[in-house]
């Protein structure tokens, strides 16, 4: 079983409107931006230049996380307002929810306890409580409302980052109006540009964003994998909400904190790069699952027009994308940096159209001679009975080659071999440059786009695509046609490892230099 | 275009499942909250506002837990003389007792009005402050400040004129008793 379950070409978004999950989601949606509306009326009427500064301020924060949620999403995007509903349910719901769960929490902590220890400890038990599953709710509502696009753990991570990011930007223009309140000096902006420095720049990165794409790995991992067993999904689930909640409650409590000016370095340095890093591996991992799992879809055409080796490598990692698009600039100008930037979406494209395919989720398809007359053809005397299908490794040939077994010579940009297929959908194509002569008839709803070389016999066989898949294989071909007009073929990034740590390197200092200033700064201010 | 049957059903209970924790976290909560009491007796020995502020409350005065907020640094106390609202916050503050007293009067004046002049004060410890009174529909108050350290001290006490009238003498007393770290002004 793969760890990504395309979605089903069947999967059509108006059927949402039919699901109870979408009414109640929209329901309480609305409700939160009523809420959140009479109170950013409230502000602007009390305290309009801060109001509107805090709105601009975190609304531009967000921009940042967005970029990165983007390229994480790269490879098979969601569906944007899909991702807008993440959003407004961490921003809309989650914070109405919070606001109320989180005060009656305390108040209860004071009342059966004490409010020393409500003060001391109140934050640290209720954001993690009450915010983390108000937070996760979301994540499982997205799931309910549209199951068919959370594809993989990756996705879950997109959505739960998302629903993180919305509650963290309005939690944060609610905490600096507040701040602006606590003052007590009228419609002053200090207190929004400091609250933006403490709880955006020094304290964002670790804060709800991070804790979602934890819950949200979770979520996803119980609505993708269900080739494990339910207790063992279900466990992954709530441990990961734990996780989220666990991080959540390290960074709100005055466990390890040292307190006064120091604190806020005891506090980034130790509270919050280390799960920072640990989720980013995890991220990181969950990203690398999916990004094969495409790449594979890609590799089983066979054909170096489509992606080469080292295409694939590239599209594979976002900072690789970026240097090759870098790269192409470098030598072709603006021109190449957009026919790399459109080579790579139409790759990816491709990719996630023939993992669509007929539903079928496997990297690549043989089908059998009887229903694909023509040179793709198999001899493998396990080949199923007619009109089924078998997927084949998509790397084999990569093996094969290593190991000596004879396959099918390649030309640099020319398909593995000759196939019969339908023809482009694009009047800029050839059927014959694309290797493919164009079949007669109507379109089909599964067609072949591509030859997958297999290993153990010399042959190839077709792999299917929709008729989208077409579309973006064409697509492909049109934009590598560009790229050899302007005389760079290839979409890849020549970085040398030295050259990529030198990148990382570099970040992570600028970055920590920019928060050791900021943090200076908040210091010699008196912020606490 | 439609749904199977099975699917429904699931998303259904789905739904309710995140209406249910919605409504639980959002009213649920709340409700047993409301449900507990939220004032309770308070020792009559000195009670550490916060910011190592301590004061000794009225007799027979109420704590009210769910407002009361001490920390190392600040603080909050919020005690109930019968309906009457006597509220001590200590907070850090740099400025001269003029601009602490000015802060609070701001305060004050988004939702009263302030009546009378303000006239010096001074507690048992020796912190000077200042004092002065407030005024609402129906409503009557009292205000102080003193600065003591790096802390400024703001009391206020609100209530109806018969409760105030009534109250008034055990709070003042009270006020009197404001400490900053054990006497030091």
């Amino acid at each position: 079983m793969t760890p990504v379950h395309p979605t089903p070409e069947w999967a059509h978004p108006g059927k949402s409107l039919l699901l109870p999950a979408f009414w109640v989601v929209l329901m309480l949606i609305a409700g939160g931006a009523v809420r959140l509306g009479l109170f950013v009326r409230e502000s602007f009427a009390a305290y309009p230049t801060a109001t509107l500064l805090a709105l601009v301020l975190f609304g531009l924060y967000a921009v940042p996380f967005c970029v990165f949620v983007a390229a994480l999403d790269y490879l098979e995007r969601e569906p944007p307002l899909l991702l807008a509903t993440a959003f407004a349910w961490g921003g809309l719901v989650a914070t109405s929810i919070s606001i109320r769960g989180n005060a009656a929490v305390h108040n209860l902590m004071a009342k059966l306890a004490s409010p020393g220890l409500a003060a001391e400890w109140g934050s640290a038990l209720a954001g993690p409580t009450v915010e983390e599953i108000a937070k996760a709710l979301g994540i499982v509502a997205i799931v309910l409302v549209a199951r068919a696009q959370v594809n993989s753990v990756l996705d879950g991570v997109v959505y739960g980052s998302l629903v993180g990011l919305g509650f963290q930007v309005v939690e944060d223009v609610v905490y600096a109006v507040n701040a602006v309140a606590v003052a007590g000096q009228g419609d002053q902006v200090a207190p929004v540009v400091a609250t933006f420095l403490l709880r955006g720049f020094l304290a964002g990165l670790w804060s709800h964003t991070l804790f979602g794409a934890l819950a949200g790995a979770g979520i996803g991992y119980l609505a993708v994998r269900t080739d494990r067993p339910l207790l063992i999904r279900v466990s992954v689930a709530v441990l990961a909400v734990l996780g989220a909640m666990g991080i959540h409650f390290l960074w709100n409590s005055p466990l390890l904190s040292l307190g006064g000016g120091a604190g806020i370095f005891g506090d980034l340095f130790v509270k919050g790069i280390p799960p920072l890093l640990m989720i980013l591996f995890l991220v990181r991992g969950v990203r690398h699952r999916e990004a094969d799992y495409y790449m594979a879809q890609l590799a089983a055409l066979g054909d170096r027009r489509i992606a080469t080796e080292e295409e694939l490598r590239v599209l594979a990692q976002g900072h690789l994308r970026a240097g090759a698009r870098r790269h192409a600039h470098g030598r072709c100008g603006v021109k190449g940096r957009r026919a790399v930037s459109r080579l790579q979406r139409a790759q990816a494209r491709l990719a996630v159209e023939l993992s669509r395919a007929s539903g079928v989720n496997v990297p690549g398809l043989r089908i059998n001679p009887s229903v694909s007359p023509g040179p793709a053809v198999l001899t493998d005397s396990d080949v199923p009975p007619a009109d089924t299908v078998v997927p084949i490794d998509p790397y084999a040939s990569a093996a094969a080659e290593a190991s000596g077994d004879p396959v099918v010579p390649v030309d640099p940009f020319a398909p593995a071999a000759p196939a019969t297929s339908v023809g482009t959908s694009d009047p800029a194509i050839s059927a014959t440059s694309a290797g493919m002569p164009v079949a007669a008839g109507p379109p089909p709803t599964a067609v072949a786009v591509g030859v997958a070389r297999v290993a153990a016999a010399p042959v190839q066989a077709r792999v299917l695509g929709g008729p989208a898949a077409v579309r973006w294989r064409d697509r492909v071909l049109v934009e590598r046609g560009r790229m050899l007009a302007l005389g760079h073929p290839e979409a890849t990034a020549p970085l040398t490892r030295n050259g990529s740590v030198r990148r990382v390197v570099g970040g992570i200092a600028v970055f920590l230099t920019a928060m050791v200033t900021v943090g200076l700064a908040l210091i010699a201010l008196g912020a606490s | 275009m439609r749904v199977a049957r099975g699917t429904l059903l699931r998303n259904l209970a789905g739904s309710i499942g995140v209406l249910s924790t919605v409504a639980g976290l959002a009213f649920g909560l709340p409700a047993i909250d409301r449900a507990l009491p939220a004032a309770r007796p308070v020792d009559s020995g000195p009670y550490l506002v916060g910011g190592g502020v301590t004061v000794t409350p009225p007799p027979g005065a109420r704590l009210d837990v769910t407002l009361t907020r001490p920390r190392d640094t600040r603080g909050t106390a919020v005690f109930l003389v019968g309906t009457v609202r006597y509220v001590i916050v200590v907070a850090p503050f740099d400025g001269s007792l003029a601009d602490a007293t000015q802060r609070l009067r701001d305060k004050i004046t988004r939702g009263h009005q302030i009546t009378g002049k303000e006239s010096p004060t001074r507690t048992a410890t020796g912190l000077d402050g200042v004092q002065g009174t407030y005024a609402a529909s129906g409503r009557g108050g009292r205000y102080l400040v003193f600065l003591a350290g790096d802390v400024a001290i703001e009391v206020t006490v609100a209530g109806s004129a018969p409760a105030l009238r009534a109250a008034l003498g055990a709070i003042e007393a009270s006020t009197r008793t404001i400490a900053y770290r054990g006497g030091t002004p």
